[in-house]
């Protein structure tokens, strides 16, 4: 059960005696030190890219660019956590995100449409079809479940047959071409300066999430109260209500300077009749874009499920100790079920994104996904051995991934070299981590 | 125990799913194939009195038949040109499977083949089959992709020239400026290679050192090597995410980009996805392959050109081939009748040419010449039956200079 306290911080651990180190102030703040780590590595990665690039690798457009490639990847290490923290695997989420993705197009283009005579301007055409795509993935992802739960194959052999055999209905759907032409209202799951949030609601939601941060920390400290638990010093919730705040409005901020191109806002300007054109041209904020903002979401949920739900519970103490979760009470059968439906729900949303953003299908989506996912869960803090992993970190894993790609195709590194510094960092992160982990177990007061 | 028995069925029923996708359904495919052969096994009873063609049975050999263009294009063409010449046509479908290929080149022999055409499922594996017909005497024809024997006759299109074709079309578009190099996957010869080859003899080489053009995205100073980026496994979703970097990098520097070359469609897709969610604009733009939604491309006028590979006159070359071939006449006094095929897409000789392998054989080949399809011969597509218009022009209106064939 240690392993589980270790994963996410519970309130009321111990202590540490107050000395007034560094590494103790930080840890009177109960930040979680492997995720700031990351966070920083995140940080450096970006830095080292900015000064290669001569400082024009660091600006808005790029920055929201490398979100928007990163979104789908991280949507779906969300659940990749909670299935590897469970001890399986799921190999068939790249297939999922094919089929799903091509559903999609087809969807669109031909069977609403033609054969149940829903025209383009149906209204929530592109909700009727996320929610069939959802619904989908959702049992694809429950028949895997259940094999792997209630017959008992393993999961690595169950998600590898998904893997195969589902990228190969991806060609039986649509006869191994490529389907575009998608729904111009489902097209900004993409993002693109139209499918961004815009500047005021790029700033509302900022300060919702400023809101947020210090409900969270008063509404915390007073649980902890009642229940006796030690609070944070009041230095360390001020700094963190702070900190957080400046990070979420800054984000906004550096969000809100990525502005529309200048065609495609004349061009607007012109269908809607904004009238003459201001000195300078039009600067109209995109914000932040959609993917991101379905990110912020998932991982806020998934959060919320994975440390406040009995789901999240059940699910982190299996991982811990199998024998003893079972003999606990707890359905462990169904708890590994419910995973991979949330793993098939997660491949809808990155399946939405990713043919939004292609306007269609092409018989590859998605391929290789299982391996940047499971990079991401494990680059995040994911222990293959179980019990360990966090929601939170599998993103920021994701963004390391995306932003070494990125990165690399920006400054001109060729797909090999993507790869080789890929392949790296993902040993080299796990090894730090391993490293670190055997050090705190060892040597350490908890 | 029902309930047990229900969760067997329930799991068998993956199993077969599991089969089905590796394997290719044989089960499905199997009519396709007997259909045409007993067709023809009718008629040939009645052409016993015919002339010297009675006895050319004419077979063919697919490796993978569920791809749509065999069916569409390559079949009937072969065997209308087969029947029209009075031969016999027999086919089988291997299902990509390298064994049951050799399987189906031994019962054509079985069934009176005079001349395989075979599209071989791999290069090597299939060479027990190729010798089993050289032991009956069949002469081999390998279709579209390449055998490694010398007594075969190899007919295919000209990938060097597809790349020649694809910078000939934007280089007299764009003679000058900053060009963007999308190539495939850095582990294919054809993107590496011979695509790249088309493109320098195209001119494009000479242009960048005349300082005319710019390659915005050189990962070094080695031409070709270096020269544009490559996309792991042709993937479109790679291309896409490569070019949404260049085009951030581009408009940092305070680049424009003038012309984009894409080896194909795959990628060409995934580059037009990317200038879409850019709102870039859409700079010339290079592809190959001739797929249904980059075609859709042109004609809404996202891509500029697509060099097409007419399979419909490849067909009709390899029937001639085979009924000069089981006349007996020998490959130096072959030549392609006249009016046969588009003159366009034919060979540049109408007796067939030498080329040498990758493996050192020299064969006697008709190489047949792409067609560049731009907006201004999208006709050539809807005519010879690729695609129909109605799907051509399908989201025409939506792109920014849509086609003049679908207004």
């Amino acid at each position: 059960m240690t392993n589980v306290a270790d994963a996410t911080p519970v309130p009321g651990q111990a202590q540490p005696p107050a000395r007034t180190s560094l590494r103790d102030l930080i840890a009177q703040t109960e930040i979680d030190l492997r995720l700031f780590g990351m966070l920083i590595a995140f940080v450096l990665i970006l830095i080292t890219f900015n000064v290669i690039s001569g400082g024009k690798f660091f600006s808005p457009n790029n920055m929201v660019t490398l979100a928007v490639q990163a979104a789908g990847i991280a949507i779906i290490a969300t659940g990749m956590v909670l299935v590897i923290v469970s001890r399986n695997i799921d190999l068939s989420v790249g297939s999922l995100v094919g089929v799903i993705a091509m559903t999609y197009a087809l969807l669109m283009t031909n069977i609403l449409p033609d054969i149940l005579g829903l025209p383009a301007d149906f209204p929530f055409r592109w909700a009727i079809a996320l929610a069939i795509g959802i619904a989908l993935g959702a049992a694809i992802g429950a028949l895997q479940g259940f094999i792997i739960a209630y017959i008992g194959v393993p999961s690595f052999i169950v998600t590898l047959g998904g893997l195969l055999s589902i990228r190969g209905i991806v060609w039986y759907l649509s006869s191994g071409a490529a389907v575009s032409g998608l729904d111009a209202n489902f097209q900004l799951l993409g993002g693109g300066a139209q499918g961004s949030l815009g500047g005021p609601l790029t700033w509302a939601l900022a300060v919702v999430g400023c809101i947020a941060i210090i409900a969270l920390l008063i509404s915390g400290r007073r649980q902890r109260r009642r229940f006796g638990f030690p609070v944070r010093p009041m230095w360390a919730e001020v700094l963190i209500g702070v900190v957080g705040c400046l990070i979420v409005v800054g984000v906004a901020n550096f969000a809100n300077n990525n502005f529309w191109p200048e065609g495609l806002a004349d061009r607007v300007a012109a269908q809607q009749n904004w009238g003459p054109k201001p000195e300078g041209g039009w600067r109209i904020p995109a914000g932040l874009p959609n993917p991101l903002i379905l990110l912020l979401g998932v991982t806020i949920v998934m959060t919320w499920l994975a440390t406040r739900r009995r789901f999240g519970r059940y699910v982190y103490a299996y991982g811990g100790n199998p024998d003893a979760a079972e003999l606990a009470g707890i359905n462990t059968r169904r708890e590994i079920l419910k995973t991979y439906v949330l793993m098939g729900v997660l491949c809808a949303l990155a399946a939405a994104i990713a043919s939004a953003r292609l306007n269609g299908a092409t018989l590859d989506v998605g391929q290789s996904y299982e391996l940047y996912v499971i990079a991401a869960a494990v680059v995040g803090g994911t222990s293959f051995a179980g019990g360990i992993g966090t929601i939170p970190g599998a993103v920021l894993g994701a963004f390391v991934l995306a932003s070494l790609a990125y990165g690399l195709s920006f400054i001109g590194v060729n797909s090999p070299g993507q790869n080789v510094v890929a392949g790296i960092v993902l040993i080299l992160a796990v090894g730090f981590d391993t490293l670190n982990r055997r050090r705190g177990t060892v040597g350490s007061s908890r | 125990m029902s309930n047990r028995r229900m969760l067997a069925l329930s799991l068998s029923g993956v199993l077969a799913l599991a089969a089905c996708s590796s394997g290719g359904g044989a089960a499905t495919s199997a009519p396709s194939s007997a259909a045409p052969s007993e067709s023809a096994a009718a008629s040939g009873s009645a052409s016993a009195s015919a002339g010297g063609a009675t006895d050319c049975t004419v077979a063919v050999s697919w490796n993978n038949y569920q791809q749509p263009r065999w069916a569409k294009n390559d079949q009937p063409n072969i065997k209308k040109t087969v029947e029209d010449g009075g031969g016999k046509y027999i086919d089988a479908d291997a299902n990509l499977s390298n064994e049951q290929q050799l399987t189906d080149i031994n019962n054509l022999i079985g069934q009176g083949a005079k001349v395989l055409i075979l599209l071989g499922q791999d290069t090597k594996a299939v060479l027990p089959g190729v010798q089993a017909a050289k032991d009956a005497g069949v002469k081999v024809i390998a279709y579209d992709r390449l055998v490694e024997d010398p007594d075969i006759f190899y007919i295919t299109f000209d990938n060097v020239a597809v790349g020649k074709a694809e910078a000939d079309a934007i280089l007299k578009k764009v003679p000058e400026g900053n060009y963007v190099l999308i190539k495939g996957d850095p582990g294919d010869p054809n993107a590496s290679t011979f695509l790249p080859q088309g493109w320098d003899d195209a001119g494009l080489k000479a242009a960048v050192d005349a300082k005319k053009i710019t390659v915005l995205n050189m990962g070094g100073s080695e031409w070709p090597k270096d020269a544009g980026t490559y996309t792991d496994a042709w993937k479109t979703d790679k291309a896409q995410a490569n070019m949404e970097a260049i085009i951030d990098k581009a408009v940092a520097d305070g680049n424009k980009i003038d012309a984009i070359l894409a080896e194909n469609d795959s990628t060409a897709f995934g580059v037009a996805a990317a200038l879409t969610s850019k709102n870039y604009g859409y700079p010339p733009l290079s592809g190959q392959d001739g797929d249904e939604a980059n075609l859709q491309n042109v004609a809404a006028g996202i891509q500029y050109v697509d060099i097409w590979k007419n399979a419909n006159e490849l067909g009709k070359v390899a029937g001639a081939t085979a009924l000069e071939m089981c006349k007996g006449t020998d490959a130096a006094s072959m030549s392609l009748p006249a009016g046969l095929v588009e003159a366009s897409v034919a060979p540049t000789s109408p007796t067939p040419q030498d080329f040498t392998t990758p493996g050192g054989n020299t064969v006697k080949s008709y190489i047949l010449q792409p067609t560049p399809i731009t907006q201004e011969n999208l006709n050539l597509v809807v005519d010879g039956g690729w695609i129909t218009k109605d799907k051509l022009c399908e989201k025409a209106s939506t792109g920014p200079t849509p086609a003049a064939l679908c207004s």
